[in-house]
């Protein structure tokens, strides 16, 4: 209990690490379509599809949520096209543990 | 689903009592299968408790020595008994936060666990939620029945976890007194503030939590807080197409249609057709659509548009105007006229609980 008190959120601690993360904002990823050992908080309908870093959270520490600590977080912003027949312009913003995304060649 | 139920939350008087039970239903299946009976059988599975444990205290167990004491029901016309039935949900939510994972030693989970229990990574774990069926009257009957089923075996498993010495009765009871201080709702009184502090909204819109501080606001600490804006040209929605992420340590509970799978499903597949079916609200061509779909770390919600007419109001006025359905994006604040019928009308809003963390 009282290990737990001094593990609480604090804004020193994201600072630190997003300097770790391996992405930056506006980079083009890939999100995998599998990964058996990543965060299996990753929904279904972003596997395997295109989308931008829209921002880096860095690690995150969340003692109430996990057990260990999971890789730098960020949020992907998606147009809703490629995760949707939906041909609204609009922006879908999902929040990625790093070990499911891949670069996306500008090229590719 | 209909728009009517994301209105629940400002009617004084209940017009509409079948969304009422419907709300009552959902819930209650909810925490049932999502809550409660994962953390038993993770418990079971290691022996924490044992279904013989359960049985012998069930049969042991004396009236007088009940944890939960519940109140009779006020009158039997139907709404009070719809009434009574919402209280009782309550009470059954609240003491499944009682026996969560940090009240009782031993049951050392993370949320987690319970995930991984209930089948959110793996649908063959699901623990099935009931379907309702039949008239008003037979829905009432049969949710009087289902509560007094889950109500004794929550009752059994707390008499248990006592028994076997995870928890001692002094410090449940305690705990239990602390699940029943309300702490006023927080909502209204940050967005009032960000409307009329340019300086704290910045600080809202970029530190999250830290900016509450300042404020004296309970700033809680169930993951990072990120607040979007609604502007002009930016419409934003939340959801948590996973479970129902959000920052209730702030807010409270969520609306009941923030868990269903409808929506959870619907937002993300055409967002404007969704939000127009299931609240009545059209966005215009014009505006772009960002929905934010939370997978826990991160806990967010809107700061919405300040509505027109309301130059020169106080801070604490404008605070009446902030729904909680505009903080998900399912609306918007109220306009001071929309507020003044309310208020003329007699309607209370129904401001959600924010229970100790």
């Amino acid at each position: 209990m009282s290990n737990r008190k001094c593990r609480e959120y604090g804004p020193i601690d994201q600072v630190m690490s997003e300097t770790n993360s391996k992405y930056k904002i506006g980079d083009a990823v890939m999100v995998a379509v599998d990964n058996p050992t990543g965060n299996p908080r990753t929904p279904k309908y972003i596997r395997g599809k295109r989308g931008v870093i829209g921002s880096v959270h860095g690690v995150l520490e969340n003692v109430r949520d996990h057990r260990g600590i999971h890789k730098p977080l960020y949020t992907v912003k998606f147009d809703l096209s490629e995760l949707s027949p939906c041909r609204d312009q609009d922006t879908i913003y999902v929040d990625v543990h790093e070990e499911w995304l891949s670069e996306v060649r500008p090229d590719s | 689903m209909s728009g009517k139920h994301g209105q629940k939350a400002y009617e004084g008087h209940m017009h509409d009592y079948e969304a009422h039970i419907k709300a009552v239903e959902e819930d209650l299946e909810y925490y049932r299968a999502k809550r409660f009976e994962p953390r038993i059988i993770y418990l079971l599975r290691r022996g924490v408790v044992t279904f013989y444990d359960l049985l012998k205290v069930r049969t042991e167990l004396k009236k007088k020595d009940h944890f939960f004491k519940l109140n009779k029901p006020q009158g039997k016309n139907i709404e009070a008994r719809v009434r009574y039935l919402e209280e009782w949900l309550d009470e059954y939510v609240k003491g499944i936060a009682l026996v969560s994972a940090r009240t009782v030693e031993g049951m050392d989970m993370v949320t987690e666990d319970n995930r991984k229990e209930r089948g959110d990574y793996d649908d063959f774990f699901k623990i099935k939620k009931k379907e309702h069926h039949g008239s008003l009257q037979e829905r009432m009957v049969n949710l009087e029945q289902d509560l007094t089923d889950y109500q004794e075996l929550l009752e059994v498993f707390v008499q248990a976890l006592i028994k076997r010495g995870w928890a001692n009765r002094a410090d449940l009871e305690r705990r239990w007194n602390q699940l029943h201080e309300e702490r006023p709702w927080a909502g209204g009184v940050i967005v009032a503030r960000a409307w009329t502090n340019p300086l704290f909204k910045q600080a809202l819109l970029t530190t999250g939590r830290e900016a509450l501080r300042e404020m004296g606001v309970h700033q809680g600490k169930v993951g990072k807080l990120v607040v979007v804006e609604n502007t002009d040209t930016v419409h934003n929605v939340i959801v948590c197409t996973l479970c129902s992420c959000y920052p209730y340590d702030i807010l409270g509970d969520t609306p009941w249609w923030y868990k269903h799978e409808s929506y959870r499903t619907a937002i993300v597949q055409n967002p404007r057709a969704c939000v127009k079916e299931m609240f009545q609200l059209v966005i215009p061509p014009d505006k772009e659509v960002r929905v934010w779909d939370s997978t826990s770390d991160v806990r967010y919600f809107v700061l919405p548009q300040r509505p027109v007419g309301t130059e020169g109001m106080s801070e604490e006025e404008l605070a009446k105007l902030v729904t909680v359905d505009s903080l998900l994006g399912a609306g918007h604040a109220l306009e001071p006229a929309q507020q003044r019928e309310r208020e003329a009308a007699h309607v209370e809003p129904e401001m959600p609980r924010v229970r100790p963390d």
